[in-house]
């Protein structure tokens, strides 16, 4: 399991020969209710118990609005920020011909028939700042460019409570080129 | 800038090492295999993160030991600034960390805080061996000069592997993402292709003096020339933008047939003249390596004139290389330098140098 190394596992196997049976059961099946209910939502590629997920029927969210999202795991991310209140689409990955993920290997098919259907009006590409986190946003940026519909990515920055002084050259320049005027 | 303070612990035969080097000529003398090397090696890793003797850093740590660490403090203006850099052997490879006075830092922030140009045996084939040790020489000043450099240099690297990837059929073939990775190779080789042709263009007006210093008129004027694999009249970032568009068109076919990345900086190359032939056909290995050692000073000088700052100068084992007469010239440049640190089997004939006598892995101050 990620991030379990051995020490770990042998702390929690302890743990638990020392529980009682039922505990032991609860947990064996909580195990396998992930395995039976959690199942991709076939509107965004989130994880979900129901399909559409929450977040694809939600009315309250902003239709218009729509975040390509590399994993599922960043949409938690995003919505932690309580920021976002638009809809989400996952990949599935990056764009690495060298590691054999091409378009095809992804659901980029997917959000470009998503974008001709649902109509949102702004795309916004929240990948990693990476190379391939910037391959991949210019590559979608490039596809969905004819359908009209305006393309944003994350802007770069700084960290905030930093220092000036120890941030890193290039951040600091993306930092610069970003640069908003003071309201 | 001047190395006062160098701390190494299981590095390569080095289980323990304090050293307090001089300002001036530091001569690092012994026997083969003692370690004179591998101290001029750490140096080189404490400013530039990189080892200039191998490329699988996983050697540098002394075997049987879980991790190598290189501190060291060093004079840089008119401050102090504490430096380390530590590798660590992992279950997927090394793993290094960087620090700038005590606080863990990324690589392009730490790269360039201590500059060093190092000279090592190999680079006497600087002239007529391959093309990849000249823009290795290009790319290790020019980055450790401008995080900009290095940060473009990366990214450059990085969409060429994945571009290389695309041509040779790893995935399916897809024009919009060619185009992505060809407008970011644009981008950040335009960048890459201007630095190159300004540093050349120094390095061309000083190891053209320092050669005519040395030599004379006799040979001909030394001249080093960018050979870009994209070549433009001015030097403008649209002229360089435009030109390299115009030849991924033309070479696209190319490209796609051979499953090559044909068109780019990574196709650059350095050239040496002499009197206007080719060096490397033409020259005799004597004016072949005189022409390194010009260059060498060069880097140098341009270097600290351009960074306002000397860099520490490394030396790894090149007198024996030179015959008397190179030999004296160029220990007679070297000595004026802010800090140098060169490592010799023999004797060195520099009052003013400080000698240290290594012997299994144990430095002793011979005066
Ligand atoms: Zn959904």
């Amino acid at each position: 399991m990620p991030t379990v190394g051995p020490k770990t596992a042998a702390r929690l196997v302890f743990y638990l020969l020392n529980r009682p049976r039922a505990e032991a059961e609860a947990l064996a099946e909580a195990i396998l209710a992930v395995k039976d209910r959690v199942r991709l939502c076939s509107r965004c590629f989130s994880l979900t118990e129901e399909d559409p997920c929450a977040l694809c029927t939600d009315v309250r969210r902003d239709a218009t609005l729509m975040c390509v999202v590399a994993e599922a795991k960043d949409i938690f991310a995003l919505e932690r920020t309580s920021a976002y209140h638009g809809r989400y689409h996952v990949l599935g990955g990056l764009i690495s011909p060298m590691d054999g993920i091409g378009p095809a290997q992804l659901r980029v098919k997917e959000l470009i028939e998503r974008i001709a259907s649902e109509r949102p009006s702004e795309v916004i590409v929240a990948t990693n700042p990476n190379a391939e986190g910037e391959a991949t946003a210019l590559y979608l940026s490039r596809l969905i460019a004819p359908s009209g519909v305006s393309v944003t990515r994350l802007a770069y920055g700084l960290p905030i409570g930093g220092d000036l002084d120890y941030a890193d050259e290039i951040t600091l320049a993306k930092a610069l080129e970003g640069r908003r005027t003071l309201q | 800038m001047i190395l006062t303070r160098l701390s190494l612990s299981n590095v390569r035969n080095y289980a323990a090492l304090e050293f307090a080097p001089a300002p001036g000529l530091n001569v690092l003398a012994g026997a083969n295999a003692q370690g004179k090397s591998n101290l001029l090696e750490a140096i080189a890793l404490l400013g530039t993160g990189k080892s200039f003797r191998t490329a699988r850093e996983s050697e540098v740590v002394t075997s049987g030991m879980p991790t190598a660490a290189i501190a060291g403090d060093a004079q840089v203006g008119a401050g102090m600034i504490r430096l380390s850099c530590t590798i660590a052997l992992g279950a997927t490879g090394t793993r290094k960390r960087y620090a700038v006075n005590g606080r863990n830092v990324r690589y392009a922030t730490y790269l360039g805080k201590l500059r060093v140009v190092t000279f090592v045996p190999a680079h006497l084939q600087l002239v007529a061996g391959p093309p990849s040790l000249r823009r290795s020489l290009i790319n290790t000043a020019l980055a450790q000069e401008s995080a900009g450099y290095y940060a473009a240099l990366a990214a450059y690297g990085k969409h060429l592997v994945q571009k290389s990837a695309l041509l040779r059929g790893v995935v399916e073939s897809d024009d919009a993402l060619l185009a992505t990775y060809n407008e970011r190779l644009i981008e950040t080789g335009t960048r890459l292709i201007l630095a190159r042709r300004a540093f050349v263009a120094a390095l061309d007006e000083r190891a053209r003096a320092v050669h005519q210093g040395w030599v004379g008129d006799a040979d001909g004027t030394l001249e080093l020339l960018y050979a870009s694999n994209v070549p433009v009249e001015v030097p403008t970032e649209d002229a360089v933008a435009a030109a390299f568009t115009a030849r991924l068109r033309t070479q696209r076919d190319s490209e796609s047939q051979r499953g090559v990345c044909l068109v780019g900086p990574h196709r650059d190359d350095l050239e040496f003249r002499l009197g206007g032939r080719a060096l490397a056909a033409f020259g005799s290995q004597g004016q072949q390596r005189t022409a390194v050692l010009a260059l060498k000073v060069a880097e140098y000088g341009t270097l600290e004139a351009r960074g306002g700052e000397a860099p520490i100068l490394l030396l790894d084992d090149v007198l024996s290389e030179l015959d008397r007469d190179r030999q004296r010239a160029f220990l007679h440049g070297v000595a004026s330098v802010e800090q140098a640190f060169i490592t010799t089997t023999g004797d060195v004939d520099v009052p003013s140098a400080a000698t240290y006598r290594i012997v299994a892995a144990q430095l002793e101050a011979a005066g």
